[in-house]
């Protein structure tokens, strides 16, 4: 055995243990899955609907960040009913540990995901960028009571 | 033992890196020093009024050297609701923002800092922020309970 693979045996045992000792720091991988829906599902749908609305101003102008073809349209679409369709994802009892709070705001989710796909469908810029705002509040509203520092 | 406490220490690095990135994301802490404050003092050149947070860039100057912030506010409807909107803070105006800067302060591959207040020609300051994501409570926002 070289003294690096001796090294990297250590390092892996006593890693463990850390993990045991501190059962704090394995209690995160609990929350592995919500976080992998977090960051797989929810943010790149978020992502799809605050992308489609605003607008960006230089000295040359001001830009729209509309949508500029069905394929774009589509793309906010499948964002928007993946936003909407999250909120039974994330009220299921082995996520959402029968927590009213958590099945309350997952709720919301649902009511600015139809909202955002209703405004997608009728191609309306202003209401995406209002349901994007709603959006952002949900998220901040359950982040603010469960994901800390 | 030296040894051993190497490997315990990179340990410790390993798991509390792991533990700030799964439980981090999003928040203020997670992008930005709450110990490093900074003044920003220059042009602006480009606002981005996007959800969910809008991006104001300031050309700064100094020293014969140019370097462009992106200086990170609240929602665009935070920012309208505070009296800022796409009228009162266009390409060309001078504004000082007090905010914090980005963990990576090398600005590699850009200069970015989380916007407090910002204070105009006229000397209005007005907050720039978001309420309730992790920023210190440096008396900027007018909504914090003291």
């Amino acid at each position: 055995m070289t003294f690096f693979s001796r090294g990297i045996s250590k390092l892996s045992l006593l890693t463990l243990l850390l993990f045991i000792i501190f059962p704090s720091f394995s209690a995160e991988e609990d929350h592995s899955e919500i976080h992998d829906l977090m960051a797989h599902l929810l943010d790149p749908a978020a992502e799809a609907i605050w992308d489609s609305a605003g607008f960006v101003i230089t000295e040359e102008g001001e830009f729209s960040l509309e949508p500029k073809n069905q394929e774009e349209w589509d793309k906010v679409l499948y964002g928007a009913k993946v936003i909407s369709e999250s909120a039974f994802l994330l009220s299921r009892p082995e996520i959402s540990k029968n927590r009213k709070d958590w099945i309350a705001v997952s709720g919301l989710l649902k009511v600015v995901g139809d909202k955002a796909f209703e405004a997608a469908e009728r191609q309306d810029v202003e209401e995406l960028f209002k349901v994007g705002a709603d959006l952002y509040q949900v998220c901040v509203a359950c982040h603010q009571t469960y994901m800390t520092d | 033992m030296k040894k051993i406490f190497k490997i315990i220490g990179i340990s410790f690095v390993l798991i509390f890196g792991m533990s700030t990135y799964l439980s981090s994301h999003h928040a203020f802490t997670a992008e930005f020093d709450p110990n490093a404050p900074i003044n920003i003092t220059g042009k602006v050149v480009k606002v981005e009024w996007i959800n969910p947070h809008a991006w104001v860039h300031v050309e700064v100057k100094e020293g014969g050297k140019t370097t462009v912030w992106m200086v990170e506010g609240g929602t665009p409807n935070t920012l309208i609701r505070n009296g800022i909107n796409k009228k009162t803070i266009t390409p060309g105006t001078v504004i000082v923002v007090r905010g914090y800067q980005s963990k990576g302060k090398l600005c590699l591959p850009r200069c970015i800092a989380n916007g407090r207040d910002v204070t105009f020609p006229d000397g209005r300051k007005v907050f720039m922020g978001s309420s309730g994501t992790g920023a210190p409570r440096d008396g900027s926002d007018p909504r914090e309970r003291r």
